[in-house]
């Protein structure tokens, strides 16, 4: 046998249009590698249980959001197409939920992304209800706002799901115009919308129970940033992070990443303020709206301290595991293997947290910081 | 017959491995080494994304002579023999899927002219039934690690 034929193990079928959501879904490639559907390995060794599904159809996702490898516009075929720049292999759904029974053990968290589509919410109901028949691994939807209503969150609740995200994305009404309302194939997203669902989650499933995605390098400032994890923090509403990363061809494929400095900036001040109670007082802004300096909150500081040394703010973030640790963690999701770790899908080592530190020159915003 | 195949993964017995770093070595009639990556280390290391080789003229046996990145995986390539660079092969870093095609055939990486063949030669599996329980070995090992597909 030739490697060729060992790597196809993915079913296939001749029939394209056979091959969509509810039937059939598509997986990240760590996922397809946690439940055996591929052979590979991770670059460092880790615990990994976060399955990522994400609805299929032959129209593709509606949307046409500037930075998306699934936008409408984006050139290729649907399935070709990847997101966060990998591959997401086409499975069965009944075989994927047989898996995930199988290898229940090892799961720490399931989720579902929707994809802006007619069928969306009737088929992520009917796999949420195929997953939840054989499968007890908490189970999170990353919904599609322009799909749903207050009656269907509350469907998906009693169907058990304890956790709903929405991509916000673009963290400002001006940057989510920009990049995913006005866009060229009509059939643009709306930020009210997207706020009304927000909302509602929030009713619905209650505190800490619902998360918004934003994403680090789409335009936006440090202050835009700062000032929307505030708000969700207040509302207790999870900010999670995400860092920009160019799709070939879409239309910021160009565009290059934030620098890494900024994005462990971000990714503290937002681990400051979602567990350490920091607030505007703490943060100074320059008139571009560059984070300039982080004061602590005890008087001879210790907090920002031993928030870096915890390596826990430069993990990646996603939804609780059984034991409340990250249980989606995503690996390589926003960078490749053989560039640095934008976040870290386990605990950060001593290694790591030199590694960070040099990257973050924490000590021009934080004088009290040491360097590596 | 030199094309076996071990739990569903081809092997060559004509070859001599270095099964540690899954490299394969094919000294040749004018003394020349050839040297890939057997068809157990591709499939786990994952789908192949990029590969690079070293600028350096020399290679020493046991050092990285190039980095192998797959989608969720980058790891060095390990040399198996020391000597110098006669070539190298452009096809593989143009298409690294060539490599997953073909591993003992068009995928080769380099070709090296041995500086200590008679010395380093013998630590590579040579013997075939050695070379078929070794790979069998490590098939086992994988598939409790858990990095082999089902």
């Amino acid at each position: 046998m030739t490697m060729a034929s060992q790597r196809k193990l993915l079913p296939l079928v001749d029939d394209h249009n056979k091959r969509q959501s509810p039937d059939w879904v598509r997986i990240s490639m760590a996922s397809a590698l946690a439940l055996r559907y591929q052979s590979g390995r991770f670059n460092r060794e880790f615990d990994f249980g976060g399955i990522n599904l994400l609805l299929n159809y032959a129209s593709g996702c509606r949307s046409d959001c500037s930075y998306c490898g699934l936008a409408r516009t984006r050139p290729g075929d649907y399935e070709d197409k990847s997101f966060i720049r990998v591959e997401w292999p086409l499975v069965e759904t009944d075989d994927l939920v047989d898996r995930m029974a199988k290898y229940e053990d090892g799961l720490t968290r399931l989720c579902i992304s929707m994809v802006t589509h007619g069928r969306a919410y009737r088929d992520t109901f009917e796999i949420t209800r195929r997953i939840r028949s054989k499968v007890a691994t908490a189970l999170s939807i990353l919904v599609a706002p322009p799909t749903l209503n207050r009656e269907r969150l509350e469907t998906f609740k009693e169907l058990g799901v304890d956790m709903i995200g929405i991509g916000i994305d673009a963290v400002t009404e001006d940057l989510f115009r920009r990049h995913r309302t006005d866009v060229p194939s009509g059939g643009g997203l709306s930020w009210e919308k997207y706020w009304e669902i927000v909302n509602d989650s929030r009713d619905i499933f209650g505190p800490w129970k619902v998360n918004c995605h934003t994403l680090v390098g789409l335009g936006e400032t440090d202050h835009d940033m700062i000032s929307l994890f505030i708000e969700l923090c207040d509302r207790q509403i999870f900010p999670y992070l995400f860092c920009f990363n160019p799709e070939p061809d879409s239309r910021m494929g160009a565009e290059p990443k934030a620098p890494i400095s900024r994005w462990r900036r971000i990714q503290l001040a937002k681990h400051l303020i979602e567990t350490e109670g920091l607030r505007w007082e703490h943060f100074s802004f320059d008139d571009e709206g560059s984070l300039t300096k982080v004061k602590d909150v005890e008087p001879f500081g210790g907090v920002v301290e031993r928030a870096v040394e915890s390596g826990i703010p430069f993990m990646t973030d996603g939804c609780p595991g059984p034991d409340g640790e990250p249980g989606c963690t995503r690996p390589y999701g926003s960078y490749r293997p053989s560039e640095a770790m934008r976040d870290y899908p386990f605990l950060p080592n001593e290694n790591d947290r030199t590694v960070i530190r040099d990257e973050m020159a924490l000590h021009e915003i934080y004088p009290g910081m040491a360097t590596s | 017959m030199t094309d076996q195949t071990v739990s569903g993964f081809a092997v060559r017995t004509d070859l001599a491995y270095d099964l540690d770093n899954h490299m394969w070595v094919d000294v040749r009639e004018s003394g020349h080494a050839r040297i890939g990556m057997d068809a157990l280390g591709l499939e786990t290391s994952g789908t192949l994304a990029q590969l690079a080789f070293s600028t350096d003229d020399e290679f020493v046996r046991g050092e990285p002579f190039g980095t192998l990145e797959a989608e969720k995986f980058v790891g060095p390539l390990i040399a198996p023999l020391s000597g110098r660079t006669v070539a190298v092969n452009g096809a593989v870093s143009a298409d690294p899927g060539l490599v997953e095609r073909d591993p003992y055939g068009a995928g080769w990486f380099v070709e090296i002219e041995p500086t200590n063949l008679d010395e380093e030669l013998p630590f590579l599996i040579r013997d075939e039934a050695d070379i078929l329980e070794r790979f069998e070995r490590k098939v086992r090992q994988y598939r409790i690690e858990g990095v082999l597909a089902e």
